[in-house]
């Protein structure tokens, strides 16, 4: 099977592809990823900035969403061509299973319908018409939300579709996007870009969608000095590498690696809603095998219920051998498999000197629970559904646990009392979360979610004032004046 | 007890019985007297439900990570009196592995009979320059012991050292190399793969290079460990016979662990990656770091040894390193590599960087 990946406006040109191939259970999905030329990037900078100035920036808000709502429509819909593609070849690409792909699309995608879209809206403007035209302001005067000509967005990773979240935002305040794909997830952000153009023809020249091998010295920085906004995601060493390339009059935006935990409190653990709680707990470390940067390494447990922290960790194990069977794990590639087996093997070790602790699951079996009693420690594991249960005294207790990660803290998923919740939220907010959701919700942020703590659209724009003096004085130079 | 072992060792390494059944024989014996004197290897035996009637050949033997040699005491007799203990240089959170050596009359033989057989090219002493620090200089460093046993063994008497702790002897090694091609006497170069990096750059800058005589040979061993500039096996090889005149059949490379007591040698690297085997008392599985099985001849897998020169210790380990199975021994492809994180979650070698980096 072949595919072509990416999106390109049109340029004219014969483009050169440089042929990725992914081994699926039973066949093999050839994807040709779109190389440029410096020649060929320059045309489509210079389409993509011009359409974004001529096409995007006359096109109202509610025009734009409604554009985007239509794609996703079709997307939720299992008929659709482009859905039905996604169903059969992201599989073969990240090696997720079939069902934990189409569950997780379909969970993700619905946050991009009209109505959560006005909320995103919503939260970071609160009167999305500033993006249309100068609003007026409480303070007087106006102000207009302007959003860049070019975002340059360098996705990484092989969650399906995740480039979702800045090619829409980027595109709700209307700029131009070029995205580059991760080649280990090269399709759907190209997808995407088509769909939007089926949709709404004049956006043909908005975005392109393309591939660069990361870490182009030359390209990056030619790129990048003639973008507004770099948007970046993956790990802080490539993250430093592209901002060295990244012009002083560019806005550079990263979105390192994350770590993120769960606190579970004895409130939540009595006999009738323990179970429940433990799948909500394992139903966040299967979602993408934790590959996600909200998906849980620790899940902190609170002694005291009627379900201990030790009998948590069993139950957990069970739940996670019940979804194995309906979500199986991914195939592991050997060095993913070294490596897990690295992190079991050093953990049965510490066995020998920590007799509280007990390692769960075969080795060879698709998960691995780690009751570490009171180690505490927050440490990331193998991922690839391998999770630690660490006991607590009180939930604050965790607080020096994540302390020294402050700059990784991200999401933390949590089954508590009302008056629990909101006395550890102050706490894990100042120790640098900046997130905390329902156990069993880690892997679907909300709409309008504050991603690692920042907006996803005011980031983008820049706002421009007019000032109550100039409002003021213009009055005076009125033709009506007296 | 451990002399009757020791003994028993010596006598295998020396009988050279190849069989099957004899190296199987000598594991069992070795795993019985580990697993009642060796204590934490028996808590892992029993966590693995391996115990000495489960264990019907050397394959069954649970292999110990190379970490546990951080994390556990792996020794049959008491570490306190023992002769030496070799530690690696690799550490996690400050703590060296250690390998206690009760008395070194085994790895000395071990490496004697083994070395004499596939490095001397049936000489009995060579001209030899080590490029490697003296035992002094670097105690509990396998490597340093490995080198000066050669040099001691199998050295001439005009053999030297050519490095220090402050780095490679620049000038006494050009001028022995100069020496050496003058008198036509052959040499042999031994050392840690990063030394010669070291040496080439230092040719390189001077603009010169040697044609050492026929008969030369050189050894390294450890690849380049963040201390010199990588260089992939070709340009390595072909460096040494551009700057030295060494043909790559004369150059044999070495793969030793601290955790192990007996070395791998090649042939020659002519052809890269060279295959690597051991003498009849060691032998290695390929598996899948997973099932713990081993991997369908010639596919790629992380290495188990069963080196039957660890009487002390553990005699089976799990390694860190990649290989394939071939028919004269295995292909070494380098250690695993920690699996890049897939999504956004951080992976944990990018978490301990952070660890280090906060103020704990």
């Amino acid at each position: 099977m072949k595919e072509k990946a990416g999106y390109l406006p049109n340029i004219g040109e014969e483009l050169a592809y440089k042929t990725v191939t992914f081994a699926g259970k039973q066949e093999n999905l050839e994807v040709e990823l779109p190389l440029l030329t410096q020649e060929q990037t320059n045309l489509v900078l210079e389409n993509v900035r011009k359409a974004s100035s001529d096409v995007l920036k006359s096109m109202t808000i509610s025009e734009i969403v409604q554009v985007i709502d239509a794609v996703i429509e079709q997307l939720l819909d299992r008929t659709n061509y482009y859905r039905q593609k996604a169903e059969r070849l992201l599989p073969i690409i990240t090696g997720y299973d079939e069902e934990v792909i189409r569950t997780g699309l379909t969970t993700f995608l619905k946050i991009f319908r009209k109505h959560h879209l006005q909320r995103f809206l919503v939260e970071d403007f609160g009167n999305p018409l500033i993006l249309d035209d100068f609003q007026p302001r409480t303070k007087r005067g106006f102000s207009k939300a302007v959003g860049p000509d070019v975002t340059v967005q360098i996705w990484s990773g092989n969650v399906p579709a995740l480039p979702l979240w800045s090619l829409i935002s980027s595109l709700m305040v209307k700029s131009g996007s070029i995205g580059k794909v991760p080649s280990a997830e090269p399709l759907f952000a190209g997808w995407f870009a088509q769909m939007l153009v089926d949709v709404e023809p004049k956006l043909a020249d908005c975005l392109a969608v393309v591939w660069w091998k990361g870490g182009d010295e030359e390209r990056e920085r030619h790129l990048f000095k003639q973008a507004d906004v770099v948007l970046a995601y993956g790990g802080n060493e490539s993250l430093e590498s592209i901002k060295s390339r990244v012009p002083i009059t560019t806005r550079f935006l990263p979105f390192g690696h994350k770590i993120s935990f769960g606190i579970v409190s004895s409130m939540s653990l009595d006999s009738r809603k323990a179970i429940k709680t433990v799948h909500q707990a394992a139903n966040d470390v299967i979602r993408y095998d934790q590959q996600g940067c909200y998906s849980p390494h620790v899940f902190y447990v609170q002694k005291g219920g009627n379900v201990s922290p030790r009998e948590f960790a069993q139950l957990l194990a069970h739940e996670l051998e019940a979804f194995e069977k309906r979500y199986p794990r991914r195939s592991l590639s050997m060095e993913e498999g070294a490596s897990l087996a690295e992190w079991r093997q050093k953990e049965e070790l510490s066995m020998l000197t920590n007799h509280n602790k007990e390692v769960l699951g075969e080795t060879n079996g698709a998960w691995t629970v780690v009751f570490s009693g009171n180690e505490g420690e927050l440490a990331p594991t193998s991922l690839n559904r391998t999770i630690k249960v660490m006991e607590i005294n009180d939930l604050e207790d965790v607080v020096p646990f994540i302390e020294p990660y402050r700059s990784y803290l991200q999401t933390v998923g949590i089954a508590a009392a009302p008056s629990e919740l909101f006395a550890i939220a102050n706490v894990l907010a100042n120790a640098g979360v900046t997130r905390i959701t329902a156990l069993g919700s880690m892997n679907s942020p909300e709409a309008g979610w504050h991603h690692d703590g920042r907006f996803n659209l005011s980031d983008l724009v820049h706002m421009v004032d007019i000032e109550h003096s100039a409002e003021d004085y213009a009055e005076s130079f009125a033709s009506y004046t007296d | 007890m451990t002399q009757e072992i020791v003994n028993s060792v010596l006598q295998f390494i020396d009988h050279g019985d190849t069989s099957d059944e004899a190296f199987n024989e000598q594991a069992l014996r070795l795993f019985r007297y580990q697993y009642k004197h060796n204590l934490p290897f028996q808590m892992f035996c029993r966590q693995k439900g391996k115990t000495p009637r489960m264990v019907k050949t050397w394959k069954d033997i649970p292999a110990v990570p190379i970490n546990g040699f951080k994390e556990l005491t792996l020794s049959s007799s008491d570490p306190e009196t023992a002769e030496d203990v070799f530690m690696t240089s690799g550490t996690t959170k400050g703590i060296r592995g250690k390998h206690y050596h009760p008395t070194l009359t085994v790895y000395d033989r071990s490496m004697y009979v083994n070395f004499k057989e596939r490095f001397m090219n049936g000489k009995d002493r060579m001209k030899m320059g080590i490029l490697y620090p003296t035992e002094e200089e670097m105690p509990n460093s396998s490597l340093s012991h490995y080198l000066a046993l050669a040099f001691k063994e199998f050295g001439s008497k005009d053999s030297q050292y050519f490095v220090s702790n402050d780095g490679l002897l620049v000038e006494p090694l050009l001028k022995e190399l100069e020496h050496a091609e003058k008198s036509g006497e052959p040499l042999a170069l031994l050392g840690a793969s990063f030394s010669f990096v070291h040496l080439f750059e230092a040719m390189q800058t001077r603009g010169i290079s040697f044609q050492l005589p026929k008969g030369s040979r050189i050894l390294d061993t450890g690849g380049f460990k963040n201390k010199s500039k990588e260089l992939d096996l070709e340009t390595f090889y072909s460096k040494l016979y551009e700057l030295l005149g060494v043909d790559p059949a004369n150059c044999i490379n070495m793969y030793g662990m601290t955790e192990l007591s007996t070395q791998f040698y090649d042939s020659g690297n002519d052809i890269v990656p060279s295959v690597k085997s051991g003498p009849h008392w060691i032998r290695t599985r390929v598996i899948n770091p997973l099932t713990g099985e081993e991997v369908v001849k010639g596919e790629r897998g992380v290495l188990v040894h069963c080196d039957l020169a660890n009487f002390n210790s553990v005699t089976t380990i799990l390694t860190e390193d990649v290989g394939k199975e071939k028919a004269e021994g295995f292909l070494l492809l380098g250690r695993v590599q920690g699996a890049e994180a897939k999504g956004c979650s951080i992976a944990v070698d990018e978490f301990l960087q952070a660890a280090k980096g906060s103020s704990r």
